[in-house]
């Protein structure tokens, strides 16, 4: 069965790059522009995964985790973030709010795709 | 313009740097009466405060970012490392290769942090500088870098404002985010060989020690 991926990032070029890699690896993507955008998507379909960004308007990626496990088909979807940000406080607020990983830019496409079949 | 200026007592306080950025050397440029960072290939610097940010440019990109409401911005000096695998315009690539990696990363650093000081995407303009042929005898990387940023810039849909890009010529490039004035000088040849070399430094040292992405996964 194709697993779904809710990839969420303010920037066009990292959701162009990150779309393209998850696809090619044979998941469905589905595109969020900001936490706003992902939860709204998420509340009504169900994913196997979310890939979020860090900093982006309206609302970020860490709130955005954190609202997600408050839902209970969300309790157990793993969540990954994938941020500029490797700074260790973010790090740690990334872990309180629920998220399964970090991965710190600069993407790379193999080590993202390793990260993913270990925590799905 | 490469040596400091004559040390005159500066007018104004020097402003307190934005969280990360106390690394970054500021100077006091009586000639355009403001506090300037100065930056050198590989980093960049972002403000809320009135002060310019400056650095000199051979065949690297400067992308100079504000929003155009607040003046909140800054500029960064970047690169692409050498693709040895893929044809010169691999920059096309839709999942990139790993030296757009690292210039999207270096584009997207400078936007994160001048977001995270209270720009805002959608307000975003841009200015675009560097990308000279200074030396005739090396693979036109100036040219690369600049299709590299086109090619950013038009995926992200940030306007460009203005843009002084190619040539043979390096360039002193100093910015003023809260305004988005530019003074821009073109430097002699005789510069060039200096210039040319601090950059053969980046470029040796993004070669040694490619970008790597860092994964920590929580218990």
């Amino acid at each position: 069965m194709t697993r779904t991926i809710l990839a969420v990032d303010d920037s066009a070029s990292m959701r162009q790059m990150v779309g393209f890699t998850l696809r090619r690896a044979g998941y469905q993507v589905v595109e969020a522009i900001d936490g706003v955008e992902a939860l709204e998507f998420a509340r009504g379909n169900a994913v196997d995964l979310v890939l979020t960004d860090v900093n982006m308007p309206r609302m970020d990626g860490i709130t955005l985790v954190r609202e997600l496990r408050q839902l209970s088909p969300y309790k157990f979807v793993p969540m990954l973030v994938l941020t500029t940000e490797a700074g260790p406080e973010k790090k740690l607020q990334g872990k309180q709010a629920g998220a399964t990983g970090w991965l710190v830019k600069p993407f790379n496409p193999e080590k993202l795709l390793a990260t993913i079949a270990r925590v799905l | 313009m490469l040596t400091a200026p004559p040390n005159t007592a500066p007018k104004t306080p020097k402003p307190a740097a934005a969280p990360g950025f106390s690394n970054i050397q500021r100077f006091w440029d009586s000639h355009t009466g403001h506090w300037t960072a100065r930056i050198l290939p590989g980093e960049f610097y972002v403000t809320r405060s009135d002060e310019g940010v400056s650095t000199v440019l051979g065949s690297c990109i400067s992308a100079c970012i504000r929003d155009r409401v607040n003046g909140v911005g800054g500029m960064n000096h970047f690169m692409l490392p050498e693709d040895n695998s893929v044809g010169k315009d691999s920059w096309s690539m839709a999942d990139g290769t790993p030296s757009t990696r690292y210039g999207t990363n270096a584009m997207e650093s400078l936007i994160n942090e001048a977001l995270k000081l209270g720009a805002r995407r959608d307000r975003l303009e841009l200015k675009l500088f560097g990308g000279g042929r200074i030396l005739p005898s090396m693979t036109d990387i100036g040219a690369r870098n600049i299709a590299f940023a086109r090619n950013f810039v038009r995926i992200e849909g940030i306007p460009v404002a203005a843009e002084d890009l190619g040539d043979t010529v390096p360039r002193h490039v100093v910015y003023f985010p809260a305004t988005g004035r530019v003074r821009l000088k073109r430097l002699r040849a005789l510069e060039t060989q200096v210039i040319a070399a601090g950059e053969f430094t980046y470029r040796d040292r993004l070669a040694a020690q490619p970008a790597e992405s860092d994964v920590e996964l929580f218990d």
